[in-house]
């Protein structure tokens, strides 16, 4: 079988999609728009780095971050907490309140507990989740629209 | 019996029977001799038609010779040439037909089968170029026709079991090799479905199929650009999905008929992940490992 994770492309393809949906603060709108992994998923960190390569967010480059805990000094875009990363959601939510760092996760239930987007699986298929109350809090600027496409928690 | 002695022995029986055939016959049975092929058959093409000489056996039986040796000396597997092997072949079925005595019956046998197995090599040679697949199948119909004939009982299900293998896994591999290249993996799946037909059991057809729906379906996932709405997104997904289900039966198969068949364990946790079932891809993650410990 080929060596290709297509999970780790679709989530590379949703989070890409979601920067057209959400509208970052001012200050966050210069220098490269980062994308932080909590945990470890090599396809995945693989998969974005190559879609940096060819694409970005309005002007800013995409940089990808990748580390198995929290990193203060990474002023991120997006947070993608990986499964195996789900407990630091807590402190990630709290920390980042209002700072404009749209958080994602993939674990059951993690949209009514502080994550904007939460993905998971609907008849094999990947799907997402969607809290505006949580991407609000984010600091982000949401869009109406994405309600339509999401299974909205709130 | 080798066709070299086959024709000294058909020499002396034309000879013995000279005085009944055309002068014509025996020059080009002499020319046959001296392996100056060339100027026999014209002579041969004569004799055919003569109504002293059309309806002997030994007339077809020489002019099959005479191309089958001609049509070698261009070459192993030559298909400019292959009038040359196709004129041998329907020569030395003339001659059974006519030959009601069964003089010649050993030495034209010996020639088809000859025939057969270059038919065979041909189609061979053809089935791993990707421009000729349809006529590597002319082939080696050929070569089930002519092997039919002098063996009626051959197995020839079992070749062609063989063969659409062969075929299967030369296309599922010219499609990874050619970046996933559709038109190679329908060649691929139209040969292996056929040897699932004939023998449903069959473990490497099973595994390659499975892996060619998998691959198929990941292809889809990995050509799509990073800026597809997520509308598109969900289409992609759902044929990509149908895919992964298509390769499942297959592999699961390979699985039953051996549970320790490592490809097999880890493709189906490949196709379970790429179904986003992660209990179903741990329990086989787990049992290729458990194999790995013993």
């Amino acid at each position: 079988m080929q060596n290709f994770d297509p999970n780790a492309k679709v989530k590379a393809v949703f989070l890409y999609n979601f920067t057209r949906y959400f509208e970052w603060p001012e200050k966050m709108k210069s220098g490269n728009f980062i994308i932080h992994i909590i945990g470890t998923n090599n396809s995945l960190s693989g998969e974005l780095n190559k879609m940096a390569t060819t694409k970005q967010v309005g002007n800013q480059k995409l940089e990808i971050k990748n580390s198995t805990n929290l990193d203060a000094t990474i002023k991120p875009h997006i947070i993608f907490l990986l499964n195996e990363s789900s407990d630091l959601l807590k402190d990630i939510s709290a920390k980042y309140k209002g700072k404009g760092a749209l958080i994602v996760t993939e674990k059951g239930g993690l949209a009514k507990s502080g994550s904007a987007i939460n993905f998971v699986a609907i008849d094999s298929k990947l799907k997402f989740e969607y809290s505006k109350t949580n991407a609000v809090k984010a600091g982000l600027k949401t869009s109406e629209e994405l309600k339509s496409l999401a299974i909205a928690v709130d | 019996m080798h066709i070299k002695n086959i024709f000294c022995f058909l020499l002396v029986v034309v000879w013995h029977n000279q005085y009944a055939q055309n002068d014509l016959l025996l020059d080009a049975q002499k020319l046959c001799n001296e392996k100056n092929y060339e100027q026999a058959i014209p002579m041969l093409e004569k004799v055919i038609l003569h109504p002293e000489t059309k309806g002997d056996p030994a007339s077809w039986h020489i002019r099959s010779y005479a191309y089958l040796q001609s049509y070698k000396q261009f070459g192993p597997a030559n298909t400019s040439k292959i009038f040359m092997l196709d004129t041998a072949m329907t020569s030395a079925i003339k001659s059974i037909s006519l030959d009601s005595t069964n003089s010649f019956g050993e030495n034209n046998n010996a020639f088809i089968k000859n025939g057969a197995a270059t038919y065979y090599k041909i189609g061979s040679i053809l089935l791993r170029d990707s421009l000729n697949t349809g006529k590597s199948e002319i082939y080696y119909q050929k070569y089930k026709k002519y092997t039919a004939i002098i063996n009626p009982t051959f197995n020839l299900k079992q070749k062609d079991i063989e063969y659409y293998n062969t075929m299967g896994s030369i296309f599922a591999d010219l499609y990874m090799r050619n970046n996933f290249d559709q038109k190679h993996g329908d060649i691929a799946k139209m040969a292996l479905l056929k040897v699932l037909e004939l023998d449903p059991k069959n473990i490497s057809a099973n595994i390659n199929l499975g892996i060619l729906y998998y691959n198929q379906g990941a292809t889809l996932m990995r050509m799509m650009d990073y800026d597809v709405d997520l509308a598109q997104l969900d289409v992609i997904q759902e044929n990509a999905k149908k895919l992964f289900k298509q390769s499942l039966p297959f592999m699961i198969k390979v699985y039953e008929l051996d549970p320790k068949a490592e490809k097999a364990l880890e493709s189906l946790q490949g196709i379970y992940s790429a179904l986003l079932d992660e209990e179903k891809a741990n329990e086989f993650k787990q049992k290729k490992e458990a194999l790995n410990k013993k």
